[in-house]
């Protein structure tokens, strides 16, 4: 019985993946091409969809997770790549080249897209196998994530709206200074991974943009090796990082130190359009 | 090994066969176990090239198989239950099986001495050094550097510049409670409330026990040890029961307590980032999680000492339904509580000499209460929150029920208001149980109190506390229900509603559990 309420919930929650608006569930059904991809961590949802669309009056797709690693956001950007029209830019915040903060067994939450992308069962099969596999046993432990909730949630509603949002609370601005130091954690694999995705989507055609998403500025000085990451990420793709950790100054503009919120994202996105990283329908300024 | 890992389900497929292959004698039995040892023997140096883990389960293989046969079925049964226990508590670490095994040895040791000695001041003495010596071991390895530190933040603050040493000590996992386990037996051998065990590979059995040796519950050696007279057979009722014990158990913890933990470490982790609202659902879901946590282990050993053919006391009994904290001693770690009750607060005097000697003992076994479960101040002040409840209530209690009657309210909404108010005081000492210091402690009760910070706007991740609040609904149900419906009783005489109960709960710890090994709390203490 536990073996046939397995397969039928599996089948039902399979269903539900394939119809969901989950920006994921929208990547594998191919319905959906866009003229800007965007992907990130959690500071990726910067890239307040919405705002960018009606501000550059072309469609979006965002593939930004909170704590994305890079080792899941290049799989899923070249399966993008391979099931939509190739978007005019793509926008990636380097700041997911850091082992420490991002969340290293977030691969393991997509497998309930597995059936979908040859290069998800591979990362799954090769990091993840006892989840790989106990998904084959039980079709509902493919579900048992927050990644499932989220494609559940946005079942029927539109996911392009998710963004923290509060405002950084005084005790947070008063202890600043008792934070310590940012250090990215990376290695030459996270920029050899991203510079295979840039190579990917240079040869359909896609300019690559690579940026620094805005910081609370009194976080700034706590960011330890920025530079390096920068110069390192240049040397291995070929692109000039843009550095907009400073792009921001409105307190009320930011959640915390990493994150802007609604008032900032859309601060940050004009920042953009000004510097050229994003066109318009109207053009692109080419900086 | 903790119960939701792959080696203790290697070591259960291991363990089982062997303890109940030792119920005959016959040659047919023991040609079968040896077979089986074969076989596993077989599996284990094909499956495992590599690696030093499958090296314990030769040795249980082996030992217990040879050696049972040799000293027939009921020793021979210790034997394997002995051995497995030191290899699932080895797991940890192989060094504190040194200290478990000296525990036993001292305390069986004294045992029979008080046992055989006839001048009273002389037991008492020797009663006394057990439990000198089994607090002596608690308090080195588990309040050794507590006491340091204390020491020297007190000099400091009165002006001294104190230079004092702390040491690098690992916590032995399951200290606090064989010690307690092993210090009951001495004292009730000294008591005379038992005759003192003859039989060393029976105590140490006992006293090392598996299902109960890390996390409790505490049993007593005159209940628990007579278990232990008799050879125990393979029974399909008793694995039918025991099997449903253990999957609500790992439903407990896997799927609501290692749900809702990630959500309050963070609160906890910082809970001055956070708004009320998420102060008040971390606070909540922590009563949760350690109320499943906890109890979920108990489940799981109460499940398989079932399968084993042994009965453990009930340790927790829906304890956030208790209309006064009275009756939540009575329900929450029973096990712990009736052995406060037993060994510190009736010797001390109980409710027998007055008012204030009963709220001075009530507070000093409170503290001390506090105080097993861990070296922080902060569980002292649990303790201290739970004994100022314990002296509020009996001073309190009366004038608040006349208050209730005259309000003339239905005896559901009295039950009502009593478990509410129960409950938010528990959760309150709860928030200085989680808390590592009194200044995270503070926050989450200072945030709580801003009415600004109530709304669902800045709830902090909306998934994990929708996901929460629907296994505690799930949970409230099953466990409200099982006051009318006595669903274990149900699932073992109705065949259909136990295939659809155990599947059900199968099917939710696949979709909903969490399986990163998470440690359950109480291995702390």
């Amino acid at each position: 019985m536990a073996f046939l309420m397995d397969r039928a919930g599996g089948w039902f929650l399979s269903k539900i993946t394939q119809e969901s608006q989950f920006r994921y569930s929208r990547l594998y059904n191919g319905h959906e091409s866009a003229d800007i991809l965007f992907v990130g961590n959690s500071r990726g949802l910067s890239f307040y969809q919405p705002y960018a669309e009606e501000k550059t009056g072309l469609t979006t797709n965002n593939l930004s997770y909170n704590g994305m690693p890079v080792s899941l956001a290049v799989p899923l950007v070249m399966d993008y790549l391979d099931n939509h029209n190739p978007p005019k830019v793509l926008v990636m915040d380097i700041s997911l080249l850091d082992s420490v903060r991002m969340d290293n067994k977030l691969g393991y939450q997509f497998n309930h897209y597995t059936p979908f992308s040859q290069r998800l069962s591979d990362l799954m099969k090769r990091d993840f196998a006892n989840d790989y596999y106990a998904g084959i046993v039980s079709h509902l432990y493919r579900y048992n994530s927050e990644v499932f909730q989220r494609t559940f949630f946005y079942w029927k509603k539109s996911d392009k709206d998710w963004l923290l949002d509060r405002v950084i609370s005084p005790s947070m601005i008063n202890s600043v200074d008792e934070q310590k130091t940012l250090r990215f954690s990376y290695d030459q694999k996270m920029l050899d991974q991203v510079s295979t995705m840039v190579h990917y989507a240079k040869e359909r055609g896609v300019r690559v943009e690579l940026v620094v998403n805005p910081y609370y500025p009194a976080f700034v000085p706590k960011i330890g090796n920025l530079d390096s990451l920068m110069n390192d990420l240049s040397l291995a793709t070929g692109l000039s990082v843009k550095n907009f950790e400073n792009a921001i100054t409105q307190t009320e503009a930011f959640g915390d130190y990493q994150h802007v919120n609604k008032v900032g994202a859309k601060l940050y996105l004009d920042k953009l359009i000004q510097a050229g990283v994003l066109e318009t329908r109207t053009g692109y300024n080419g900086k | 090994m903790i119960f939701n890992s792959l080696p203790f389900f290697v070591f259960i497929a291991v363990f089982l066969p062997l303890f109940f292959s030792t119920k005959r004698s016959e040659s047919a039995w023991t040609i079968g176990s040896v077979g089986y040892a074969a076989l596993l023997e077989g599996v284990l140096w094909y499956g495992t090239s590599q690696g030093w883990w499958h090296w314990p389960l030769h040795g249980l293989i082996l030992v217990t198989t040879i050696g049972s046969r040799l000293l027939g079925p009921l020793k021979g049964q210790h034997l394997i239950s002995l051995v497995g226990s030191y290899v699932f508590y080895g797991w940890w670490d192989w060094k504190f099986l040194f200290l478990v095994g000296f525990s036993t040895l001292l305390d069986f040791t004294l045992g029979l001495i008080v046992d055989r000695e006839s001048d009273d001041k002389k037991r008492r003495r020797l009663m006394v050094l057990s439990i000198v010596m089994n607090l002596g071991f608690l308090g080195f390895f588990k309040y050794f550097n507590f006491f340091i530190n204390s020491a020297a933040d007190l000099l400091t603050s009165v002006g001294f510049q104190p230079h004092l040493t702390t040491l690098r000590i690992i916590l032995p996992i399951g200290i606090s409670f064989y010690t307690f386990q092993s210090m009951s037996y001495v004292i009730d051998v000294y008591r005379k409330h038992m005759p003192a065990e003859r039989n060393f590979l029976k105590y140490a059995a006992f006293v090392s026990f598996w299902p109960q040796l890390v996390a409790g519950p505490i049993v007593r050696a005159k209940d628990f040890l007579p278990q232990f007279n008799h050879n125990h057979g393979f029974d399909w009722d008793r694995l039918i029961t025991g099997t449903g014990r253990i999957l609500w158990g790992f439903f407990k913890k896997c799927v609501i307590a290692d749900s809702i933990s990630p959500f309050v470490d963070q609160i906890f982790g910082e809970p001055s980032a956070f708004t009320s609202i998420n102060l008040f659902v971390g606070v909540v879901f922590y009563s949760f999680q350690i109320y499943c946590d906890f109890s979920g282990y108990s489940d799981i050993a109460i499940g398989f000492a079932r399968v084993l053919g042994f009965k453990f006391n009930e340790n927790f009994r829906t304890p956030y339904f208790s209309q006064n904290f009275s009756e939540f001693w009575t329900r929450w770690h029973i096990s712990l509580s009736s052995w406060l009750r037993d060994y510190l607060y009736i010797p001390l005097g109980g409710n027998r000499n007055g008012k204030f000697a009963t709220y001075k003992n009530n507070m000093l076994t409170m503290l001390l209460g506090g105080l097993w479960h861990g070296a922080n101040w902060t569980f002292m002040f649990w303790g201290f929150l739970h004994g100022m409840y314990l002296i509020g209530q009996r001073q309190l209690g009366k004038p608040f029920g006349a208050m209730m009657n005259g309000l003339r309210f239905p005896a559901w909404l009295k039950t009502g208001v009593n478990i509410a108010l129960t409950y938010f005081f528990t959760c309150l000492a709860w928030i200085f149980f989680r808390a590592t210091t009194f200044g995270k402690a503070m926050d989450v009760i200072t945030g709580l109190t801003d009415l600004r910070g109530y709304n669902l706007v800045s709830l902090m991740n909306k998934f994990w506390v929708m996901k929460g609040l629907l296994l505690i609904g799930i949970l409230l149900t099953i466990e409200i229900s099982n006051l009318r419906m006595h669903w274990s009783g149900l699932t073992f005489r109705q065949p259909a509603v136990r295939v659809f109960a155990y599947a059900s709960l199968l099917l939710l710890i696949a979709f909903f559990g969490s399986f990163g090994g998470g440690a359950f709390i109480y291995f702390q203490f």
